[in-house]
């Protein structure tokens, strides 16, 4: 136990040094555009959508699965919550306030996406599916679902009140941040304080063992995708309501960035580590070195090549860390028998 | 003997896949002729080729999802030096996207059995490093018809044996069937044949054990990927022949969760170490003749995504319910 904490602490502490020197480069190198405002705001009501999918991930991976069908989810209970709102011109003439429509959207969403987690969580548990064959499916299914229902075309025409929650700021912060700090600090609980939290680190660590302590590992596992499926459908109605409008497909792309973002924030894939503070990192760096990228007007293929080039050196990185560096193993070799 | 053939998926998909040919055939007469069938292998044996690209990999144990953009850049790095150098050869064209797959194969190699990493947040990576790779040092303009070397296009309409229509117009069996009965053969010799094959099946059903048992992982590790790639650049070409257009920012995603529904529901696990060539074939045959079929049963072309998705979904689920069911009697808890 004691050898494990050290190492998390390792791991964030890298990562507070990488934070720190990428918004010092960004700050010395480009001031004027950087370290502004507007800037920031931009970038604090980017990230929450990712952050989110990357969170549900993560949560996923403490467990030892992954879950890839988070975007589709998000798709799927964006278009319900979207089918709901657009409906509200129709509603109000019936004498049903805005208020409740957005209510009952918000409801609709979140329900949706409880739903896609918990047939997730049933493939791999009671049918036996290893998570990440299960998902890849379920991908399919769910942007399959989400197409059927919407013909492949956009839906628009939200009440105007829905898009504060999007793009709306109280005290110039940005209400996606506000968001995703809530749901950060309510998951950080879950995992520290929890039972549940507990269970999904052992149960990552060993599967066998909880299985043998006692442990209903299906009760936990469902649980974990339940999680994972409400965080996307969260993440859902930010992007429908950033978005004003709902077309099946968005954010493919995020999936990818996800994946990164929970394995650079130290998770770790076979399961049993990670943790919310080390994600923020994740996303802190991440989000600026993209801001940066954006201000020397990088190319998106280029960018596409340097998360994919980041994903798999932080990937390396890891492994020497827990493994040790094969440099240093020759240098103290080498002492060793100076010494003597 | 014939109740072992009833204890095996590939009876049951077989019977599957006979069933509804019959049903469509009954719908639409023209399902079961000649012509048509010639037209399925045609435009289905790039597919076939992936599928069993992807199969090898599930056999050690891996997911590669890299292949897609793999078989792009092979393609587009081929065209690409055929038209620069000014030469119209389609073996250069095969040599050089074969070699670039291979190559790319290699790096997932690389860093799957270096690190020990899982295969597919590797090649997650590894994708979107060949792909932006390809975009930003190739290049991104797409290659239409009128550029397009002549090889390829006379490649594309090679026919190995031509028939003639009652109204004596001609059709025939495409040259892409010998390439995929070669990769087929090929792949089953070197699975069913050879010490490296068997060192597949032993890396994906334990690493430990195969480790003990003296297998060279590394090895073996590169063979399968570096064979992923080699066919990826293989069908890459086919691929390219066959629409006549190279377009580098061609998404392939549906392309991928096509080529994984076909091998899941052909009874290949991803815990690795089972599975058969043949029921990766049946997988192809099924998923084909269903796709093409969708409109007969009164689905529109929305619910494409919806359908695939479904077949991964019942593909692997009776797969691994077997599995746990099985598991269960014997008391094993794989947890």
């Amino acid at each position: 136990m004691i050898g494990e904490a050290r190492i998390v602490k390792l791991d964030n502490l890298t990562l507070l040094v990488i934070m720190v020197g990428t918004i010092l480069a960004m700050s010395i190198f480009l001031p004027e555009r950087f370290l502004t405002v507007t800037n920031f705001q931009s970038m604090s009501s980017q990230f929450p959508e990712y952050g989110l999918f990357a969170m549900a991930i993560m949560l996923t991976m403490i467990t030892g699965g992954i879950d890839l069908s988070v975007v589709s989810v998000a798709n799927l209970s964006g278009v319900a919550g979207a089918l709901v709102l657009a409906s509200h011109v129709k509603a109000q003439a019936m004498g049903i306030s805005p208020g409740t429509i957005i209510f009952l959207a918000i409801l609709a969403a979140l329900v949706v996406s409880l739903i896609c987690g918990w047939f997730n969580g049933l493939l791999i548990t009671a049918v036996g599916v290893p998570a990440i064959i299960a998902t890849l499916g379920t991908n399919g299914l769910f942007m399959g679902i989400a197409i059927i229902l919407t013909e492949g075309h956009g839906i628009r025409g939200f009440p105007e009140e829905f898009l504060f929650i999007g793009s709306g700021t109280i005290l110039g912060i940005p209400m996606p941040l506000i968001i995703f700090i809530g749901v950060a600090l309510l998951v950080s609980l879950m995992l520290k304080k929890s039972a549940q939290g507990f269970k999904m680190y052992m149960l990552g660590s060993s599967p066998l063992v909880t299985r043998f302590s006692g442990i209903s590992n299906n009760r936990v596992i469902v649980k974990t995708y339940l999680m994972s499926g409400l965080l996307a459908g969260i993440a859902a109605i930010i992007i429908i309501s950033r978005v004003n409008s709902m077309r099946p497909g968005y954010g493919y792309a995020y999936l990818l960035l996800a994946v990164l973002l929970a394995i650079l924030g130290g998770t770790n894939p076979e399961g049993g580590r990670g943790g919310v503070l080390g994600l923020c990192m994740a996303i802190v760096i991440l989000q600026v070195l993209q801001s940066g990228l954006n201000i020397l007007s990088f190319s998106p293929f280029l960018k596409k090549f340097i998360w994919g080039l980041i994903l798999i050196l932080f990937m390396v990185v890891n492994y020497y860390q827990t493994n040790g560096w094969p440099m240093r193993n020759l240098v103290r070799g080498g002492v060793k028998t100076g010494a003597s | 003997m014939i109740s072992k053939l009833f204890q095996r998926n590939e009876t049951y998909l077989f019977f599957v896949i006979m069933a509804f040919s019959f049903f469509v055939t009954v719908m639409n007469p023209s399902f079961l002729t000649v012509e048509n069938m010639f037209d399925l292998v045609k435009s289905s044996s790039g597919m076939a080729i992936l599928a069993i690209a992807f199969f090898v990999g599930l056999l050690s144990r891996g997911i590669d999802i890299s292949f897609p953009a793999i078989a792009i850049a092979g393609q587009y790095i081929a065209v690409n030096a055929l038209i620069a150098m000014g030469v119209d050869s389609l073996p250069l064209a095969f040599l050089i996207s074969c070699a670039v797959g291979t190559a790319m194969g290699a790096i997932n190699a690389f860093f799957i059995s270096s690190f020990r990493m899982q295969a597919l947040i590797v090649t997650l990576g590894t994708s979107n490093i060949f792909h932006g790779a390809l975009l930003v040092f190739v290049g991104t303009r797409a290659i239409n018809t009128g550029k397009l070397p002549h090889c390829f296009k006379a490649f594309g309409h090679m026919n190995v044996l031509t028939l003639a229509r009652p109204d004596g117009t001609l059709y025939g069996l495409s040259v892409f069937a010998v390439l995929l009965l070669f990769v087929i053969i090929l792949t089953w010799f070197i699975l069913n044949h050879t010490l490296l094959g068997k060192s597949i099946y032993a890396v994906g059903g334990n690493y430990e054990s195969a480790k003990r048992a003296g297998f060279n992982i590394k090895r073996t590790l590169f063979f399968v990927y570096g064979y992923i790639g080699f066919l990826s650049g293989i069908m890459g070409v086919m691929h390219l022949s066959l629409i006549r257009y190279s377009n580098p920012n061609y998404i392939v995603d549906t392309e991928l969760l096509r080529v994984i529904a076909a091998v899941v529901i052909g009874g290949a696990r991803i815990t690795g170490g089972s599975g058969t060539l043949t029921g990766t074939l049946l997988g192809v045959i099924m998923m084909v003749i269903l796709e093409k079929n969708l409109v007969l049963i009164g689905l529109s072309s929305y619910w494409h995504q919806f359908f695939i998705g479904l077949v991964i979904v019942l593909g692997v689920s009776i797969t691994y319910y077997q599995s746990k069911r099985q598991n269960r009697r014997n008391l094993l808890f794989t947890d």
